[in-house]
């Protein structure tokens, strides 16, 4: 089998870690990079976090540090959800590595230029990376074959009621992602807030005895704390819904639809708005993702624990 | 619940007409007034079409003129729907239109307000400019008016954009006004009037009851109807009669208190009614979201109040 070629782009974050477990234990994706960017908290927490990661689940792809901040807007962070550490919870090992020198879009125009084959972008912060590596390098554009990335929601937000977190911290790098053309599935907040663990499976993955098994059972734990506060009954991984768009696309239901970014307004600044009735006339551009089979989205998580058994050690 | 007086505030409009049809039909509306406002098509046509909805019905009910274009935004119409005339052409004979009187339509929902000492309940199906300049003129006219019952808005998506509601389009600020007034808003948008459609059968059904008024429905209804079958629906939505029989028969119906407001500035969300229904984010709470129907008690509701005429 051919393995599809990745980029890991996140800003780590409980879910953009699980994402990452879940995606280095796929024999299916061969990570070519991982980069950061800020999002759920400073560049330097989330790059401290990516390395601490990296060093835990095994994972020596090149590495590098995206820009401290969005390429318009005011950083925001999200310590209510991920802690002052923005990975709060367990403990980890402490970096194996150092980032390269390179800055993030440089790294990863690099990997775009170096490969024979197209490579597909799995970005699950906010789209400040991404969209700098589109301005800066339109001629690659060709070597990108997809992003599938985390952020927006068709219906809803959660940072503000029209605006998904991700999506919010950079509009107008959202704004340059979606517009672009690169062939786009996005794994909102439709998807990922069914994208449920429930504490009963955060004992099915610790259960699993591995170091990885057990800190990912501690990270869900944390994740839970805020979302129980707000009556969730479960985690939403949103990030690892981004990889299982690649890896088991046959358990999530999917609908074509042109999506724009607001970059302005009072109340609306980073929402995705999606033209369900084609009142637009634009052909659709995004691959929206609506639905999930919870169980098994739980059971890849649970495989995806135990591909760790044998081979890591916290 | 009894009887209850009400100012219809519309900009008819193919299901205007219906909405209107409908009203006569509830004995529990106290209908002091028709307001019209521009919307679907302009004042123009607006204003005579309420006259000639009343006297297809065979009701009367005075009817006042109101605003010619929104409060602050450019003007839009939904001709392309409603036809250039706002009912799809149809003829009605013998209509008398009276010329407008002198009291404008703000006017009479505060005169009416007072009058029905707190009572007073507004279903307003068209954009709200009526309601809002009332609200600018009347400082005191929130405290007067009980509720208002809007069809407008959609908690998760647009219909003239993806993002915005005509009505709510066709005025912001107006919206954004009356949402903020203290008035509590019920708030029936195409989260629920896209689930109260009439299939094609079921507006022949209704056609065959054989009144006028029963044939002007099925007629009235044809353009729009085919319309909503070419975007691939199963039928056309009464989002206007959808409003009237949430006011008097909310069993039907099921929502949630929320927080709105209406996105003024957007560049692609102009005129969004933006819920936190959903969100971790919240508003204050000072509006009720109806989002679900029971279809098959609506439809059956349908056809007996048109089955009275």
């Amino acid at each position: 089998m051919r393995k599809i070629p990745i980029i890991l782009d996140g800003d780590p974050g409980h879910d953009d870690a699980i994402a990452w477990v879940l995606a280095n234990a796929s024999p299916m994706l061969d990570i070519r990079a991982v980069t950061t960017c800020c999002g759920n908290q400073t560049i330097e927490k989330t790059t401290y976090n990516a390395l601490r990661i990296c060093t835990l689940i095994g994972l020596n792809a090149p590495f590098a540090k995206g820009r401290k901040g969005p390429l318009v807007a005011e950083p925001i962070i999200a310590p209510t959800v991920h802690g002052e550490s923005g990975l709060d919870g367990p403990k980890l090992p402490e970096p194996a590595f150092a980032p390269s020198g390179l800055d993030a879009v440089t790294l990863m125009a690099k990997v775009l230029k170096e490969s024979e084959e197209p490579v597909t972008l799995v970005p699950t912060g906010p789209l400040t990376n991404i969209a700098a590596l589109l301005a800066a390098h339109p001629e690659l554009k060709s070597k990108i074959a997809h992003i599938s990335l985390m952020g927006g929601g068709i219906d809803f937000g959660n940072w503000t009621p029209a605006a998904e977190f991700n999506i919010l911290v950079d509009p107008e790098a959202a704004k340059m992602v979606f517009e672009s053309g690169i062939p786009i599935t996005m794994a909102g907040l439709d998807v990922t807030e069914k994208a449920l663990v429930y504490p009963e499976d955060f004992e099915r993955i610790r259960a699993v005895g591995n170091p990885v098994a057990k800190v990912v059972a501690e990270w869900l734990e944390f994740f839970y704390g805020f979302h129980r506060s707000k009556g969730y009954p479960g985690a939403p991984v949103h990030d690892a819904v981004a990889v299982a768009a690649l890896i088991k696309p046959e358990i999530l239901t999917m609908r074509k639809l042109y999506v724009a970014v607001e970059t302005e307004g009072d109340y609306c600044k980073g929402a995705t708005i999606a033209d369900r009735f084609g009142v637009t006339g634009q052909a659709p551009n995004t691959n929206v993702i609506l639905d999930i089979d919870r169980e098994a989205f739980v059971q890849l998580l649970v495989e995806a624990a135990e591909h760790y058994s044998e081979e890591v050690q916290a | 619940m009894n009887r209850y007086p009400v100012i219809i505030d519309c900009d008819p409009g193919v299901d205007d007409a219906i909405a209107i049809l409908l009203a006569k039909q509830l004995p529990m509306l106290d209908v002091k007034a028709i307001t019209a406002v521009a919307g679907n098509v302009g004042l123009e046509h607006t204003y005579p079409n309420s006259h000639k909805i009343l006297h297809v019905a065979e009701w009367d009910v005075p009817v006042y003129a109101g605003a010619e274009k929104p409060i602050v935004g450019e003007k839009i119409t939904a001709a392309s729907i409603h036809g250039a005339d706002g009912l799809g052409g149809m003829d009605v004979p013998g209509a008398v239109i009276k010329p407008a009187p002198e009291a404008l339509a703000w006017d009479v929902i505060y005169e009416e307000a007072k009058k029905a000492e707190g009572e007073l309940v507004l279903i307003a199906v068209g954009p709200l400019t009526n309601v809002a300049v009332a609200l600018a003129k009347y400082s005191e006219l929130p405290k007067l008016i009980k509720r208002i019952v809007i069809m407008g808005g959609g908690a998760t998506y647009g219909n003239t954009t993806p993002a915005a509601e005509f009505n709510i389009f066709a005025d912001p600020e107006a919206a954004e006004m009356v949402f903020q007034s203290g008035i509590p808003v019920y708030m029936v948008g195409l989260d629920v009037t896209m689930q109260c459609f009439l299939t094609p059968e079921e507006v022949e059904e209704v056609g065959a009851l054989g009144s006028k008024q029963a044939k002007f429905f099925r007629d009235v209804l044809q353009n729009v109807l085919a319309f909503s079958l070419s975007l691939g629906l199963p039928g056309v939505a009464l989002h206007d009669p959808a409003a009237v029989l949430y006011a008097v028969e909310p069993e039907l119906f099921s929502g949630e208190e929320a927080g709105v407001h209406v996105e003024c500035k957007g560049k692609i969300t102009r005129g969004k009614t933006v819920t936190d229904l959903y969100s971790d984010a919240q508003f204050e709470k000072n509006a009720y979201v109806v989002t679900g129907v029971d279809r098959t008690a609506f439809v059956k509701r349908v056809k007996e109040l048109m089955a009275q005429y």
